[in-house]
């Protein structure tokens, strides 16, 4: 059997640092993508209006319950015969990232209805009604009063389901996308299977470092945004 | 876009012949994971010295990574282990015949035990520490004070973090595949590929793990009205007085 070759795993790590960007954009697309989604459905969550909500609710229940992998492959599959279809449109030869991201939107998209609805009903009813009194209009006491205190609720939440984002977005490379993950199975595959291992290994250090910088970071934002914040703790 | 239903039909019962695999494999990792993740919970919270800090580097490691990528590390790790292993020992095992299922099992077993230790270890902090001193008080024993006194309370708090676990473990199990093991994605797929019907293959997939879902909902919601009867309600003692 051949030996571990521990330098082999820096050897690689260096080597797939270069594709860092495309996880990191397909990352931030989903999130932007998936946030405007999320802000839709949880508008029609809080809305009271029946139908809306049902469907609402419905899609969130649907897209908690679909592994990752199905809807990359639903997506992979069925967008492309699906726009041929009705809309006459050949996509089969688009950039894989735009499936990846459609995948990415549709799942963060649901999380991200559930934290945005959780962390507005949080906030006491008494603040908006305080902040229309004063005279101020729904959208500014929304945007100046509600968005500010559901945030910081949010944040912990938000980093949880970012840093699941991330780990579900390894998987892109089962339809062929190059980003980190995909770069390692292309290293793994020019080596002729050979050091699998300590590719994995690499690629493992690298989502971890990701994962612990997320992290952190959020941690510092969280604190520095609920400062003027009181609790039970004080 | 026209679907084969008829194929769509056909593959739907053929995958469900994968739920058993799939179920199995949510259930061993729950079942063996389940006492390492409480002790690891217990280490953290008495704060065990090297311990603590192994489980926490684990956790944090485990937290950090993609399920897919433990996978592969895992089996392409194990395999030629075990076989130096076999072969030191002198057994006459093939390791090539040994079922993929067990890497299955231990992939997925390492992966809950780190969320689910987190989930016991909120959990019991939950529980007021003179719930303790009072069980210790009346003579119980420590372990007869844990399962009788602390470990009902614990579990109603972490009953619905246990549900959305196990749902992610579900939902995880569908990459198995990647370890040729035969479960509901891995048998819809090779249905799939012989004449490229991927798209009905995995919308049987989707309805598939959507059942398998709902009922595990519904199964915890069930469990959580049993054990809601351990919940301290505020107004009980004053109603039993």
């Amino acid at each position: 059997m051949r030996p571990f070759n521990p330098l082999y795993i820096l050897e690689v790590f260096f080597e797939l640092l270069p594709f860092l960007p495309v996880t990191i954009l397909i990352l931030a697309g989903s999130v932007f993508f998936g946030s405007l989604l999320g802000f839709i459905l949880a508008k029609a969550k809080v809305s009271g209006r029946k139908t809306p909500r049902l469907l609402a609710d419905t899609y969130t229940a649907m897209m908690r319950c679909t592994p990752p992998i199905v809807l990359l492959f639903i997506v992979y599959y069925g967008l492309p015969e699906l726009l041929l279809s009705t809309l006459g449109l050949d996509i089969n030869n688009i950039e894989k990232g735009i499936f990846v991201l459609v995948t990415y939107t549709l799942l963060f998209g649901a999380t991200m209805s559930e934290i945005m609805r959780s962390s507005y009903e949080s906030i006491d009813k008494g603040q908006w009604e305080a902040a229309v009194s004063i005279g101020l209009s729904p959208f500014q006491a929304f945007y100046r009063i509600m968005l500010p205190q559901a945030t910081v609720v949010a944040l912990p939440n938000f980093c949880n389901v970012l840093i699941n984002l991330m780990k579900d977005g390894a998987l892109a490379f089962t339809i062929g996308l190059i980003d980190v993950m995909g770069k390692g199975t292309l290293i793994i595959s020019r080596n002729f299977g050979a050091y699998a291992l300590e590719t994995y290994i690499a690629l493992a250090l690298l989502y971890w470092g990701l994962t612990l910088i997320i992290e952190n970071s959020f941690g510092m934002l969280e604190k520095t945004l609920s400062r003027g914040k009181r609790s039970i703790a004080d | 876009m026209e679907l084969n239903v008829k194929f769509m039909i056909d593959t739907f019962f053929l995958a469900l012949t994968g739920v058993p695999a799939t179920l199995s494999i949510t259930a061993a990792a729950l079942i063996i994971s389940a006492p390492i993740a409480f002790f690891m919970a217990i280490s953290r919270i008495y704060n065990v010295k090297i311990i603590k800090q192994a489980v926490t580097a684990y956790v944090s490691f485990i937290r950090g990574t993609p399920v897919v990528l433990q996978i592969l590390i895992i089996y392409s790790l194990l395999p030629s282990l075990f076989n130096t292993i076999i072969k030191s020992a002198g057994w006459n095992i093939n390791v090539f015949d040994i079922n993929p299922i067990i890497y299955a099992y231990i992939v997925f077993s390492l992966n809950t035990c780190a969320g689910l230790s987190e989930i016991f270890r909120s959990a019991l902090l939950t529980v007021n520490k003179g719930q303790l001193e009072a069980a210790l008080s009346i003579g119980m024993s420590p372990v007869q004070a844990y399962t009788r006194i602390i470990i009902p309370q614990a579990l109603v708090s972490a009953i619905p973090n246990i549900c959305n676990l196990t749902i992610n473990l579900i939902k995880g199990t569908s990459l198995a595949f990647m370890m040729t093991v035969k479960e509901v994605t891995s048998i819809a797929k090779i249905a799939a590929s012989y004449g490229y019907n991927y798209i009905e293959a995995y919308l049987d997939i989707l309805i598939i793990y959507i059942i398998l879902c709902s009922l595990v909902q519904i199964l915890f919601a069930l469990i959580e009205k049993y054990f809601g009867s351990y919940r301290a309600h505020p107004g009980s003692l004053a109603k039993a007085n």
